[in-house]
């Protein structure tokens, strides 16, 4: 029998596909039956689809020409 | 003064300054190791926490144990220091000549001789040590957490003895002489201990509420038996956990499955059944076969290893087991291998790490435990492993590089082609940068030391990963480094390491059926970097690496230096945090729209 616990302990690999066609069985005989572990599933896929699209943290690669331009700066130098 | 280059670290180094205050000076063992500050600090714990504090034996007790051990290791510089140790502590020469004489003869009480001759047993004969050894002393009037000082401090000189023999580290006084070896000690047939638990008293501990044991959890996916017969001194549990960490987890000088190696053909040259079979598991985990560990704890000449990683292990299990064999030439013929000074000092430290840990399982007999988290998890992922045979890592496997060339060019002196180098990998190493430090300045900064550490150590790039890994992981290290000098640090392996275990959804509303169309593109950008920054630093970062920059499994694991099962399970947690924080945006609930 998978409880909870043991449904969100598998649930990345269950997202990547990553089980086997007997436990995947298991999880969605679960799932069937179980709302909460629904609601976490589908959520955590769309999360997942939401952190990726966000482009977060993603800077032009101009933004970065000042910082390129002072270690290639001190790197001549050091050269020198 | 040691075979390995040295830099200037300074008093202000927090072991050194330390080690002033408490020695006087600096000794060579850990001058010689000063290219790699980290392993310092974590040997620093370790020694802090097992011989200096005083708990249930004095200073001076444990002081005989390290000194008599390493008399017959027959290590000069261990010996020189710790009689100087003696010293210090106010034991007069002509005690300690007799110590030196026969330990036996030195007018020691009945019971400190018996601990001594213990330890002596333990420390270089261990396959002989039972439970009889161990009970025998309770019966003597030691308690369970002396024994274990004592176990713990007989390991800690086996680790010292390997660790300045390793480094060639000379002693700072005059030498001590050691007199030619007796006949060595009989002591009775080798240990057929089955599988009958510690010998000592331990306390049960539960991962969730008790920090080292999570980290265990955490990195290994359980908690190894030897770990649990120390829970009498949980503040030597962490310094090991940490020496561990620091050691055997990093995997940017040597990788982690390099060091693995070494853990297993040392344990099998010191017949250490335990220590192979757990490594056995930890390298079965990271995907190696079981028939290829089997043939390297039995013979690594004949396993499936590059020639330069043979090399690595014939230098590991000589320095371990045949010390007084050892010397230079064996450090020569790594760097003729291509190793780096840093990764020969790996190699030393692990080396010695591993005897550390075989000494201390001996002494405690524990027994091989596995038990998983869950049986499910135990079958799942014997099941994962067979369905993705060809993920499997492999040391002889050289990935294609679409920037080998740049590399190669770099290297012949075209110093420009650096700069194509930086603003094709700019990017990425500032989101790696950004989610370890979760602050857009300093990601900047350490975006700079990143790229000259690649430029100054490219010649040490050794193509066994993609550039694009190693300078990631580079900026990784330079990121947690910068983590770890923060004050009131964020610490990766600190912030409450608590087991996905005790993770229950708390939002279990469920979300509209298209939440990107509630924000715009901005709205929704601000708000996961938000949520992202508020993850502790070692979700965070594994977040950012995965789900971000969408690297794969395999190249998050070694620019971390974790292992898989460890990173998937910080992955997972890290992304039902995000889950929980961005929930009451999506939700129907508050935006009225009917679940």
């Amino acid at each position: 029998m998978i409880s909870c616990a043991d449904f969100m302990a598998e649930i990345a690999n269950y997202l990547e596909g990553e089980v086997a066609a007997d436990v995947r069985l298991q999880l969605e005989n679960h799932l069937s039956h179980c709302q909460t572990c629904q609601v976490v599933l589908d959520s955590t896929r769309k999360t997942l689809k939401i952190v990726t699209d966000s482009g977060s943290f993603d800077l032009p690669e101009a933004a970065f020409k000042p910082i390129a331009e002072s270690i290639m700066a001190k790197i001549r130098g050091e050269r020198r | 003064m040691s075979y390995l280059r040295e830099v200037e670290l300074g008093s202000s180094f927090p072991p050194f300054a330390t080690f002033l205050e408490e020695f006087g000076f600096v000794p060579h063992i850990f001058q010689a190791q000063t290219i790699l500050p980290r392993v310092i600090e974590a040997e620093a714990a370790l020694l802090a926490t097992i011989l200096l504090k005083e708990q249930a034996l004095s200073q001076i007790q444990k002081e005989y144990i390290v000194l008599t051990l390493a008399q017959a290791n027959r290590n000069v510089y261990c010996v020189t220091a710790h009689h100087q140790m003696l010293r210090l502590l106010g034991v007069p020469e002509q005690q300690l000549d007799r110590i030196f004489a026969d330990y036996a003869q030195a007018g020691l009480s009945a019971a400190d001789t018996d601990l001594l001759s213990f330890t002596l047993k333990l420390g270089t004969n261990g396959s002989f040590v039972s439970r009889e050894d161990v009970t025998g002393n309770l019966a003597h009037g030691w308690t369970d957490e002396s024994m274990l000082e004592a176990i713990l401090t007989t390991a800690l000189t086996n680790f010292l003895c390997t660790l300045s023999t390793g480094v060639g580290a000379a002693p700072e006084f005059t030498p001590r002489q050691i007199p030619a070896a007796g006949p060595s000690p009989l002591f009775g047939k080798p240990s057929s201990e089955g599988a009958s638990g510690s010998y000592l008293r331990a306390i049960e501990r539960n991962p969730a509420d008790f920090p080292p044991f999570a980290f265990f959890v955490d990195e290994f996916g359980f908690v190894p038996n030897v770990f649990r017969a120390q829970t009498l001194r949980p503040d030597i549990l962490e310094a090991e956990a940490s020496a561990i960490s620091m050691v055997l987890l990093t995997g940017d000088i040597l990788s982690r499955l390099q060091k693995e190696y070494i853990l297993l053909a040392v344990s099998a040259a010191n017949l250490n059944t335990y220590w192979v079979a757990v490594c056995g598991e930890l390298l079965r985990t990271s995907g190696v076969a079981a028939e290829d560990s089997d043939q390297i704890g039995a013979d690594h000449h004949q396993a499936r290893l590059a020639e330069a990683d043979k090399a690595l292990l014939d230098f590991a299990r000589k320095l371990a087991v045949q010390p007084s064999r050892f010397g230079r030439p064996d450090v020569e013929t790594l760097r003729h291998h291509g190793f780096t000074e840093e990764q020969v000092l790996e190699a030393v430290v692990m080396t010695s790490l591993t005897n550390f840990l075989n000494t201390l399982q001996i002494g405690l007999g524990a027994t091989p435990d596995f038990a998983p988290r869950r049986l499910f998890l135990r079958d799942l992922s014997k099941i994962a492993h067979l369905s993705t045979p060809d993920r499997r890592p492999t040391l002889g496997e050289r990935p294609i590089d679409p920037d080998a060339e740049s590399v190669a060019k770099v290297r012949n002196g075209n110093l420009d082609v650096f700069e194509e180098l930086i603003n094709r990998h700019s990017r990425r190493v500032y989101r790696t940068l950004v989610g370890i430090l979760g602050n857009d300045d300093e990601a900047r900064d350490a975006m700079q030391d990143t790229f000259l550490k690649a430029f100054q150590h490219l010649g040490e790039f050794q193509q066994r990963s993609k550039f694009s890994t190693w300078l990631v992981s580079i900026a990784s290290n330079t990121g947690l480094q910068r983590l770890r000098d923060r004050k009131h640090a964020e610490s990766l392996d600190e912030d409450g390491s608590v087991s996905e275990e005790g993770f229950r959804p708390r939002e279990v509303r469920a979300w509209t059926d298209d939440p990107e169309e509630l924000c715009s593109k901005a709205e929704i950008r601000a708000l996961v970097e938000n949520t992202v920054m508020k993850l502790p630093a070692k979700y965070r970062v594994v977040v950012v690496l995965r789900d971000l920059e969408q690297l794969s499994i395999e190249e998050t694991a070694e620019a971390l230096g974790l292992g898989i099962p460890a990173l998937k399970a910080r992955h997972l947690r890290g992304r039902l945090m995000v889950r929980e924080a961005l929930s009451p945006h999506f939700t129907g609930g508050t935006r009225g729209v009917a679940v």
